[in-house]
């Protein structure tokens, strides 16, 4: 009988110590694809053509917890009503697949899917423009199974800077650091993917719970305002918190970084927003990714980055955000929520301990949710709910 | 030190003969001595407590914006309901209005509301001794049992959906019970559109009770069709008797009845006149045109209207009450009207919801679907 190889026991060790993911858009890929209809992309079987997320796939891949964004786009109105509806769709979808999926709000429901093995189904909200300025709205989010909040998407909010907008507040506002406060008493987590250096620096100074970072890689690794720069890894250990590593390409390896910065300059180049999706734009763009073809990450370029984050942040305070159904494009090898083992098996070739890898997939992630549960309920205690707002906090300007 | 007291209450010494009383001597009976207990307002008050009030309408969550502190426990002279005067007032239960002030804007609406619903929890939290929040009428019994006066979430207004059936089941997972039917391109003086059914199937799916009161004629003809739920207006008295856009015209009240919705009468001077004989006159004529089954009560305290006299908070339902006994109602009416209609109205939402869970998924249509 020949040894097993890494996959082999990359599988093996998944099956003891699932994969908690940081963060997969499989809502609003329903929502956009079928406006919700569930029976149109029905996860219980194969959907290979449409999503990156399905339950067949989770199950290959050995995922045992989720946490689901709710992500609504920031740059239009009626945010609020659109977060409640992809919490509904992620109440659906567990309502729907009771044998795969369960609802978890704390530590304790995670541990308890894994006992049964079901996948813990969290939610995560991905910006502060979901709670429309209102720390009532942000208990309201709470109460309907949220998670953690990433403070910002892609631009900023009035409380916050976004790592890809023009800095406005230098980090977080008085309201913001408030809403930090809240979601501490409350045992939400403050995620810090997609914010700005300075508004990651300034959660870390007021946050009295552990920070996660659903989904973002390490900035000494590849140079992109969506990593985490090293002074920021550096203070996880005292903070206790986690960074969820991502695989999108074009954050990770810095050759997808710099094609992808030469796609949209020639998008621009043509007269065309470079997020443009319009059928010319798509044109002009796949011209050039003909001339130049699009560089391809693999689990060994994520590998890098978790080398790197585990050498400056520690073990305890690694975890995985795939992003999946969140961006178009995947590493080679992750191309899928199936493509985790991939990753474990990198990382065993590498060295990792199996002690090493139950950290990093697991036990990382229920620690810290259940040490956000701790300081709210000592929060709780002395802290009555806060009804600050943004123009009590930051004056009428904002 | 027990020895230095003087004795209070010498006994009789061993052997000695205790005194004994006169002996009774049988009184003629009196002509006609006024049995105290008989006047209308102690029968009211004893039928109160074992038949407490469910009061359809309060308007305290607005009220409590403009208060920087109150303590709704130890009295509260800034408003019309505190604990003390619903105990008062033999108030068992209340449905809070999350309706929102005028001039909020419609992109706003939603997270008004969630803040409303927010606040609903932070206020009975900070009133454990009083109040508890409460969702069926198995649990308004129980709060009662617990000595809490219970507390449900709604009237919302419909504005609140965002022309969304997802928000709707949010908005129900946090606990909203009742959705004002008005003021939406869905629900409005037309009457229903084909997303207004929608709203008001998937309603009737979740358990949530629709209020038409403000709703047009032909919007509440339309929903007690749809609905397979009993419907209430939370806030309407008999047209016949006083013009207001909120009463309710004849037809409709005897349809009302018909569909065993509620109508929930308001002590609102506009609405039903300036006395509590008014008030009666108009709770007479819903029961007779609607029915003892479809009558209820409304305080709409801290609600911004005038009331009438003798009943200017939350402790004056027991005045009303003895005119109604006064007015010959008998007591199982006077019951359902207090807290039997109520809970026999929550119960049948809930016997409907579960039903039609069995039956329908929750729906996706949506408002440019329906009503193109």
């Amino acid at each position: 009988m020949s040894a097993p190889t890494a996959l082999e026991r990359a599988r093996e060790l998944l099956g003891e110590f699932p994969v908690v993911d940081g963060h997969n858009d499989l809502p609003y890929a329903l929502r956009e694809q079928v406006r919700y209809d569930l029976d149109a992309r029905d996860i219980a079987v194969p959907q290979d053509a449409h999503l990156h997320t399905d339950l067949p796939r989770l199950r290959a891949g050995g995922v045992g917890a989720q946490y689901w964004s709710v992500y609504v786009p920031s740059d239009r109105p009626g945010a609020v009503p659109a977060t409640l509806e992809q919490i509904d769709c992620v109440r659906q979808l567990i309502d729907r697949h009771p044998a795969d999926l369960r609802a978890a709000l704390t530590a304790a429901d995670m541990e308890a899917a894994r006992a049964e093995g079901r996948i813990a189904s969290l939610m995560g909200a991905e910006g502060g423009h979901s709670i429309g300025e209102s720390l009532g709205t942000l208990r309201g989010l709470y109460g309907l199974g949220v998670r953690y909040m990433t403070l910002t998407h892609n631009d900023n909010v009035a409380w916050a800077d976004s790592a890809t907008d023009e800095p406005r507040v230098g980090g977080l506002s008085a309201f913001g650091h408030e809403v930090v406060r809240e979601m501490n008493r409350l045992g939400m987590l403050v995620d810090l993917s997609h914010v700005a250096a300075t508004t990651m620096r300034a959660a870390l100074d007021t946050s009295t719970a552990p920070v996660i970072f659903s989904h973002s890689s390490a900035r000494a690794v590849c140079d992109h305002p969506r990593n985490i720069p090293d002074d920021v890894l550096e203070r996880l250990p005292a903070n206790g918190g986690m960074a969820m590593v991502t695989f999108v390409p074009k954050f990770v390896l810095q050759a997808a970084v710099d094609w992808t910065a030469a796609a949209d300059e020639n998008l621009r180049a043509h007269g065309f927003h470079h997020l443009e999706s319009s059928p010319e734009a798509m044109a002009v763009h796949r011209a050039f990714e003909e001339r130049a073809p699009r560089p391809v990450a693999t689990a060994a370029t994520v590998a890098d980055h978790l080398d790197h984050m585990r050498e400056v942040a520690g073990i305890d305070h690694l975890g995985i955000g795939g992003d999946y159904d969140g961006t178009p494009f995947t590493p080679d090898g992750l191309s899928d929520v199936s493509g985790y083992p991939n990753l474990i098996a990198e990382l065993l070739e590498r060295g990792w301990s199996r002690a090493d890898l139950a950290k990093l997939t697991w036990q990382n992630a229920v620690r810290v949710l259940s040490a956000a549960e701790d300081v709210a309920r000592d929060l709780r205690a002395i802290r009555p709910p806060s009804n600050a707002t943004l123009a009590s906090l930051d004056g009428a300007e904002g | 030190m027990a020895d230095l007291q003087d004795e209070l209450h010498p006994t009789t010494e061993v052997g000695a003969l205790d005194e004994l009383p006169e002996p009774f001597v049988v009184a003629a009976p009196a002509p006609s001595p006024p049995d105290p207990d008989a006047s209308p307002l102690r029968r009211a008050r004893a039928l109160l407590a074992a038949h407490p009030v469910a009061d359809g309408y309060c308007g305290l969550l607005s009220a409590l914006r403009g208060l920087p502190w109150y303590d709704l426990e130890m009295g509260e002279s800034a408003l019309d309901t505190d604990v003390p005067r619903l105990r008062e007032g033999h108030v068992g239960a209340l449905f809070w209005s999350l309706h929102l002030p005028e001039g909020t804007p419609a992109e706003r609406a939603l997270s008004a509301t969630l803040d409303q619903l927010d606040l609903v929890r932070a206020v009975v939290r900070a009133h454990p001794e009083g109040l508890r929040s409460a969702d069926t009428a198995g649990e308004i019994s129980d709060a009662r049992y617990c000595g809490r006066i219970a507390v449900l979430s709604g009237p919302a207004a419909a504005a609140a959906l965002d022309d969304s059936l997802a928000v709707l089941r949010s908005l129900r997972a946090l606990g909203l019970r009742v959705l004002t039917l008005s003021g939406t391109s869905w629900a409005s003086g037309p009457g229903l559109t084909r997303f207004g059914e929608e709203v008001v199937r998937e309603m009737n799916r979740l358990g949530v009770v629709a209020d038409l009161s403000g709703a047009s004629g032909a919007t509440v003809r339309r929903v007690l069709a749809a609905s397979k739920a009993p419907v209430l207006c939370a806030r309407s008295g008999a047209r016949a008797l006083r013009p207001h856009p909120f009463n309710l015209p004849d037809d409709l009240l005897a349809a009302l009845g018909a569909a065993k919705g509620l109508c929930m009468v308001p002590l609102a001077a506009e609405q039903t006149g300036p006395s509590v004989r008014d008030v009666a006159d108009h709770l007479d004529h819903v029961r007779r045109v609607a029915g003892p089954a479809s009558v209820a009560l409304s305080g709409t305290y801290d609600a911004g209207v005038a009331h009438p006299q003798e009943l200017g908070d939350t402790s004056g339902y027991p005045h009303l009450v003895a005119e109604l006994l006064e007015r010959g109602w008998p007591e199982t009416d006077v019951a359902l009207l207090t807290w039997g209609n109520v809970q026999r109205l929550l119960r049948g939402a809930d016997f409907a919801a579960r039903a039609a869970q069995l039956r329908r998924p929750p729906s996706t249509a949506t408002l440019a679907e329906c009503d193109g």
